[in-house]
């Protein structure tokens, strides 16, 4: 059980980072504007039926999904290619532990750091909406911190998995920044784009449905679409729906079980899983 | 048992060979120095035998177990102390040496360790801030813990004053007296000399020796070398020494005969110098074994140049 060795010591760790906490810092204060404006003026939020907690909720989705994939290339980026580069990798691996161990444990550590640091963000903005709105939905605001934080667990993952494939801190960074620049940036664009030269270098007239869930793919999308899939009554009071997902998508009538929002939920254990195991594959085969 | 066996162990990067074709053996309870110029394939090595790196051909066996098979059992037993390694900048002396001994599920009070290796004072303070004798000597304190029974130590006294190294060959001492085999690399011949009892030098790659310190003193010819001070120095008066009896090597050298001898005392050897040229001052050197190291890794340069 050394990964458990391994995670709390680097938990202690990377708990000290200055640009984790600079970055809550950030979270905090975006959470506590944007709550305010949204309470103040939630027509312009996408609540026209007024401020609700639900839809706060919903609101604070976004905010997240892009706060948590930066805040896990900050944090863990060079979770192992920083030690491998520095050679504090040979301390831990002179220790009986296996490189399994190792990344298994650089991975719980790393998830608890974001997921700590992100719990701070949370309970300050939500408690701050909450207490505006004079309003709680305890269950949906449960449901809603467990799959963000799950959330939070997979893109450590998927950040570690990269750092696990280099032995260099720029190219991890490289590798992490190109990763948040196509699935996070740009991939309501790509599927489009791929679709665009399917179709002989011209878009059709009715969009197919695997644009969207391609569009799906992505760590954040998968976010959204499990919160929807996992709390529907909210979401469709608050007027949210994954299918709005992309500009100027229109979703064919018939609905598919692969355009269903419980689809985000297969797809985040997936983006768990890959990153795994081929951060695995490639951390064990390294010569360090 | 032997506490370290490698078989054919060979490492190549691209075109380099890092490691050709090792064969070696460390018995249990010695303490075995690993001596090599900088860049002669130590630290590969020793990073084979810890799993850090894969062998291209060959095998290391260490205590008994596949080093790259069974990495987790050698390091149960393993106390090392890394080449290039860094420390955890944001974490105390004390955390250090506390994460090891949870690694290794030992029972020793940090305390006590961190005052063995003296830096109890700076227990609570960030090893970010230490300096470099500090770390080596914190890294130390964590290989000590668990009683291991191989220490493995890549340049030891990296950064250490005379005074650590003189303390880290103490708790070497110590270690080796506990049971445990010390297996260390330098590329310092004195230090090895000091403590070690085979020693085995390699070159490029290559073992150029393993002995005995005393093994290799003899096996090298290492006589003693006399630097005398004849009138009118020659050509002439060279050939003549040279041919002397139990002269080994003569040669001119800043105005003086160097002349090895072996076999006859330097009192018969400066009467037959006197007989070809009249001796006017002459000094003894005792060749050291900082000359023989030279000497097998130059040896090995020459043959292959």
């Amino acid at each position: 059980m050394t990964w458990l060795t391994v995670a709390k010591k680097d938990f202690r760790d990377a708990v000290q980072s200055r640009a984790l906490w600079a970055l809550v810092g950030v979270f905090v204060a975006l959470s506590i504007v944007s709550t305010y404006a949204y309470v103040e003026v939630p027509e312009m939020f996408g609540s026209p039926g007024g401020a609700t907690f639900g839809g706060l909720l919903f609101f604070t989705v976004g905010l997240v999904g892009l706060f948590v994939p930066i805040a896990a290339i900050v944090v863990c980026y060079k979770s192992l290619a920083g030690e491998r580069e520095l050679g504090s990798i040979k301390l831990l691996l002179s220790l009986p532990t296996t490189r399994g161990q190792v990344f298994a444990g650089k991975v719980l550590g790393r998830a608890a750091v974001l997921a700590f640091g992100l719990s701070v963000g949370l309970v300050v903005g939500l408690g701050f909406g909450a207490a505006l709105l004079g309003e709680l939905d305890g269950v949906a605001g449960l449901v809603f911190v467990l799959v963000t934080l799950s959330f939070t667990a997979v893109y450590a993952t998927i950040v570690v998995g990269i750092s696990a494939t280099t032995g260099s801190t720029s190219r991890a960074t490289t590798l992490a920044l190109g990763f948040f620049v196509v699935f996070e940036l740009l991939w309501d664009v790509v599927p489009m784009g791929v679709l665009y030269v399917v179709e002989g270098f011209s878009f059709p007239t009715t969009i197919p449905d695997w644009v969207f869930t391609v569009s799906q793919l992505s760590p954040s999308s998968a976010y959204f679409s499990s919160i929807v899939a996992l709390l529907p009554d909210l979401a469709d009071a608050a007027g949210a729906d994954p299918a709005q997902g992309g500009p100027g998508v229109e979703v064919s009538a018939a609905e598919p079980f692969y355009a269903s929002p419980e689809v985000g939920l297969v797809v985040l254990l997936a983006w768990l899983f890959v990153p795994l195991a081929v951060g695995h594959a490639r951390f064990t085969a390294a010569d360090l | 048992m032997a506490a370290i066996e490698l078989e054919g162990l060979t490492k190549r990067f691209g075109d380099v060979v890092a490691v050709d074709g090792f064969d070696l053996t460390v018995r249990e309870g010695e303490i075995f120095g690993f001596l090599g110029p900088n860049g002669a394939g130590k630290s590969t090595t020793i990073d084979i035998l810890l799993d850090f790196i894969r062998p291209t051909a060959g095998t290391a066996t260490v205590l008994g177990h596949d080093a790259q098979t069974a990495g987790q059992a050698v390091r149960s037993r393993t106390g090392v102390l890394p080449d290039g390694y860094h420390v955890y900048d944001r974490l105390t002396g004390r955390q250090h040496v506390e994460f090891a001994i949870e690694m290794k599920e030992g029972s020793e009070d940090p305390e006590a360790l961190l005052e063995r290796v003296r830096i109890a004072d700076a227990a609570d303070r960030k090893a970010g801030g230490y300096s470099k004798g500090m770390r080596q000597r914190l890294v130390l304190a964590m290989a000590l813990v668990g009683d291991p029974d191989l220490l493995v130590l890549d340049e030891p006294s990296t950064g250490l004053d005379p005074n650590g190294a003189r303390e880290m060959r103490e708790i070497i001492r110590e270690e080796n007296d506990r049971g445990t085999t010390v297996f260390f690399s330098s590329h310092v011949m004195e230090q090895v000399e000091a403590v070690c009892d085979r020693v085995a030098i390699i070159d490029r790659g290559q073992l150029v020796a393993v002995d005995t310190i005393d093994g290799l003193r003899d096996a090298s010819e290492t006589g003693e070398t006399l630097y005398v001070y004849v009138s009118d120095l020659d050509e002439g008066v060279l050939e003549r020494v040279r041919s002397l009896d139990g002269v080994d090597s003569a040669a001119i050298d800043d105005g003086r005969l160097r002349v090895s001898i072996d076999g006859v005392s330097k009192f018969a050897a400066l009467h037959a110098i006197d007989r070809v040229a009249s001796v006017q001052d002459f000094s003894v050197v005792e060749s050291s074994l900082e000359d023989l190291f030279v000497r097998y890794t130059n040896d090995v340069q020459e043959v292959e140049a």
